[in-house]
């Protein structure tokens, strides 16, 4: 007895201290490390796997050469990168319209998702949601396609209608004038993802607890008040977690997209990373100078979440990293 | 007797034996002499082409009687499976099968691959983005055995970076002799060859100098409507198009334009002519448009003067391929179209079908004739070649050999007659004259893909041709339609073969010496004549001028400058054809 006690003793130490053996765990979880070995997979393969590509950014590629075949040109196609005039058109480009875009579109879907918390009719809910996803499914190309059906000078219907409504005398060059593209586009862009970006705003709020809401009801707190004091404050961390992930895509840009909505008339702003790249590089064949700005944009990308990160650290949250 | 007639056949067969070797080795050496002069050859092409004649047309016989005779005849199955890709342009047209898979694929692993022991695979090669797919091919090791393209920079850029190997014409001929004999008759030698080595065979391209293949139809109930005839001059032409706008016979703009899809500026017509052979040199290419050059203002000067009287839809540069234009037409909405003519062009056919009472005719090559900017219809003659076809550095000896295989067995008569016509009673049927008529209606399993399969033959010729150039011709012309163009066709041919015959068609140059910038900026510069062609056509007239000159200069800042340089360089040094005499 007084020896079984002894050994529960110190089953429980080991337990505490963690004196298994070194496969103890992977053996009881052994499933559990199966389902993490696919994404782990997927992230050596595609993230990791394709680093030793880089070098190409250091090389004068040539891609029927290989890397064996081809010449080491150093840092020289960062030199020829940087000076060249379309680079730096297409790095202001891409930084002002993806600010933009995060200033108009970061703050959407949370209000989104706080007006859809508010419904209480389920059912409407339900398909004001699902309507709202929607956009998010249809891909760059046919929103483009539609948006210009709807937006050309001439024959788009919401010219015609304009037009026949007296509202203008001449077509509103929605898409066709830089200026108004910029506007356009930006909107489009919005009203694609809010309501995909709103799912995880509204699942950080069924998160807050429901027992604040009836301590705030019985302090007499009104609809607004309950928003402001609750709601937002419950799904801040959310809030600068996403924050941060979408600063890192500040110099990124998305190829679908500008190349779907662009045209001759609006080169001056459409004409961004993903365009540079694709025209600059790929359709050249010049590859080093693809992966040259590719990993620049990665570099500056990562170099923004950490600094986001830190300053979400020091502003008292839980930060990313 | 018999055995006189015993020892006569023994003598004839050592004698031709004999001969034959003789024969085989002097071709040889004529052989060798061509590949490495051949960038000296440009200048003087006659006499070395004719000695080569003479030696490769003795190659077949001379072979037979020797230990290893010459194409078909000679080939044996492949011990091991090989497998060959070649490339196949996809030009994503609605109605047709897909084009690396379907019955004349299978019918020519069928026909030719299962009997020597090869895998023939085809790989779509997107028509409007051919160099990309082939980077990214290149890129990932998959270069397909066979490389082809019809502009000259392209594939000079493979060879130039290393994507395409070396090859030895002899051994060629040795595998292929019809095809290598045909670009012999078509004096097709001197192209072979890029920076001194020779890296390419070529497809043949029957009446190259007249592109009677393509043709423009206009309205010819509107002219009609206006009393008018199809114009033969650009005066004619401007009147007839005022004419129509005033008559209300479209509700929108009436002529047809879209964003340039190609870096091919169609300025023949309004360059000088006699043409100076260094300007043609530096600009005339369809590598990469000639903005900044006189011919090039002259065209956009007319073409804003065109949109600024309402000719061109104010929407045209966001139809980025084409298909508004296209659909415009169909609709009845504009006066004009043009494209490649075959058995069944989809858009004549659907022309009627929307406009069943319209009339259209074939328009004059002499439409924009106007003194002092277009003074004659100088045309843009093609190549004299069609495809030009390397290999892949990749290919192994084996790979080579039956991508030559294919190459020969393609070239023979019955082959391409069955890929071109199809089955008899199913896809086509024998006229009175014996000539095949194919059905382009015919929507069945074994339908020929786009124009008669050209995508698949045209790695031996550029168009289909039987007969006489009437019955070529007959052969091209739309069926099923309410008109029939037959002879307006014909009569167009007889007229480009007069424009040609006047010296008023010539082709580019070629080079052969790669142009490294042109690789380097071509695609940059195709995006920005797009930019600013737009910008330059849709410009207040009295803007022009100045609009002109400052993009010119950004345009030759991005790199057309350094582009004509070097080409420039390459024709002081003789590494280019010569213009063709010009009266």
């Amino acid at each position: 007895m007084e020896k079984q006690k002894q050994a529960n003793k110190q089953n429980k130490q080991k337990l505490i201290r963690g004196r298994h053996g070194r496969y103890y765990y992977l053996k009881r979880d052994w499933q559990l490390y199966l389902l993490l070995l696919v994404p782990l997979l997927f992230v050596i393969i595609f993230n990791f796997a394709a680093y030793p590509g880089l070098r190409m950014a250091f090389m004068n590629y040539k891609p029927a050469k290989g890397y064996a075949g081809s010449e080491w040109v150093g840092l020289e196609i960062f030199h020829k990168i940087f000076k060249d005039a379309d680079f730096l058109r297409a790095l202001k480009n891409s930084i002002v319209f993806n600010l933009l875009d995060l200033v108009i579109g970061f703050p959407v879907p949370i209000i989104l998702a706080v007006l859809l918390n508010e419904l209480r009719f389920t059912k409407f809910k339900k398909v004001t949601q699902t309507i709202l996803y929607l956009p998010h499914f249809l891909s760059w190309v046919i929103v483009a396609s539609v948006a210009y059906t709807l937006f050309k000078p001439e024959t788009g219907l919401v010219n015609i209608l304009l037009r026949n409504a007296g509202v203008i005398e001449q077509g509103v060059p929605f898409l066709t004038e830089k200026w108004h593209w910029a506007v356009t586009y930006l909107l489009i862009g919005v009203w694609q993802g809010m309501g995909w970006s709103s799912i995880i705003y509204l699942a950080a709020i069924t998160g807050i607890n429901g027992e604040y809401y009836e301590a705030a009801t019985v302090d007499g707190a009104n609809r607004w008040q309950k928003i402001w004091h609750i709601t937002l404050p419950g799904i801040r961390s959310t809030t600068v977690t996403l924050l941060i992930m979408n600063l890192g895509r500040i110099m990124g840009s998305n190829f679908e997209r500008l190349d779907s909505f662009g045209n001759t008339q609006v080169k001056d702003f459409q004409y961004q990373f993903a365009i540079y790249i694709y025209e600059k590089g790929l359709s050249s064949g010049n590859f080093s100078r693809a992966t040259a700005v590719g990993l620049f944009q990665s570099l500056v990308g990562l170099g923004l979440v950490l600094l986001a990160d830190r300053f979400a650290k020091k502003l008292g949250e839980d930060g990313l990293i | 007797m018999k055995k006189d007639l015993r020892k006569v056949t023994a003598i004839a067969l050592m004698g031709t034996m004999i001969v034959g070797m003789s024969t085989g080795c002097s071709k040889k050496d004529d052989a060798k002499d061509t590949g490495s002069d051949a960038v000296a050859a440009t200048t003087a092409p006659k006499e070395e082409t004719k000695s080569d004649e003479s030696a490769a047309t003795s190659t077949p016989e001379a072979t037979q009687a020797a230990e290893a005779v010459a194409g078909i005849d000679g080939w044996t199955p492949f011990a091991d499976r090989v497998t060959i890709t070649v490339p196949v342009y996809d030009r994503s047209k609605e109605g047709y099968p897909a084009v690396d898979d379907n019955y004349w694929t299978k019918w020519v692993q069928s026909e030719f691959g299962d009997k020597y022991n090869i895998e023939v695979q085809y790989v779509a090669i997107p028509r409007s983005d051919v160099m990309t797919k082939y980077s990214l091919l290149i890129a990932a090791e998959q270069t397909p055995t066979i490389l082809m393209e019809y502009d000259y920079p392209k594939v000079a850029q493979w060879a130039n970076d290393g994507a395409m190997q070396v090859i030895d014409l002899d051994k060629f001929a040795q595998v292929a002799p019809t095809y290598y004999n045909k670009m012999v008759e078509n004096n097709q030698l001197n192209y072979t060859d890029i920076n001194g080595e020779t890296y390419f065979v070529l497809s043949e391209r029957p009446y190259y100098n007249t592109g009677y293949t393509y043709a423009s139809f206009v309205r010819k109930d509107w002219l009609d409507a206006v009393g008018m005839e199809v114009p033969k001059s650009y005066e004619e032409y401007c009147k007839a198009i005022d004419a129509i706008k005033a008559a209300g016979l479209t509700d929108q703009a009436p002529c047809g334009l879209a964003l340039p899809t190609a870096a091919y500026v169609a300025n023949f017509a309004f360059r000088d002519f006699p043409a100076n052979e260094e300007e043609w040199a530096m600009h005339s290419s369809l590598g990469t448009p000639s903005l900044s050059w006189e011919p090039t203002y002259k065209l956009l000067k007319r073409q804003n003067a065109e949109y600024n009287k309402g000719y061109f839809s104010s929407e045209y540069d966001l139809d980025a391929d084409g298909s508004q234009m296209k659909t415009d037409f169909i609709n009845g909405k504009t006066y004009s179209y043009g494209g490649y003519m075959s058995a069944n062009v989809d858009w004549l056919t659907a022309f009627y079908e929307k406009n069943p009472d319209a009339e259209l005719a074939i328009a004059s090559n002499y439409g924009g004739v106007e003194a002092g900017v277009v003074d004659q219809p100088t045309l843009r003659a093609d190549n004299p070649f069609g495809m030009i076809v390397g290999f892949s550095s990749l290919a192994t000896e084996d790979q080579l050999k039956a991508a030559w295989m294919y190459m020969e067995w393609m070239s023979q008569e019955d082959t391409l007659f069955t890929l071109e016509n199809g089955i008899e009673g199913v896809t086509y049927t024998l006229d009175e004259k014996g000539l095949p008529v194919v059905n382009g209606d015919y929507r069945g399993e074994e339908m020929l893909n786009h124009n008669c399969n050209i995508d698949m033959t045209c790695i031996v010729h550029a168009s289909k041709t039987i007969g006489t150039i009437e019955d070529s011709i007959a052969a091209i012309a739309p069926q099923g339609l309410p008109q029939d163009f037959t002879q307006a066709l014909i009569d167009n041919y007889y007229e480009l073969k007069e424009i040609a015959e006047k010296g008023w068609a010539y082709s580019d140059p070629v080079f052969a010496v790669a142009i490294d910038s042109e690789s380097e900026y071509s695609a940059t510069l195709l995006s920005l004549w797009k930019e600013y062609s737009v910008e330059l056509t849709k410009c207040k007239p009295e803007e022009f001028d100045a609009l002109y000159n400052d993009l010119s200069k950004k345009f030759l800042d991005a790199g057309y400058q350094e582009v004509i340089d070097e080409r420039l360089e390459a024709y002081k040094a003789g590494n280019t054809t010569k213009l063709p005499e010009q009266k």
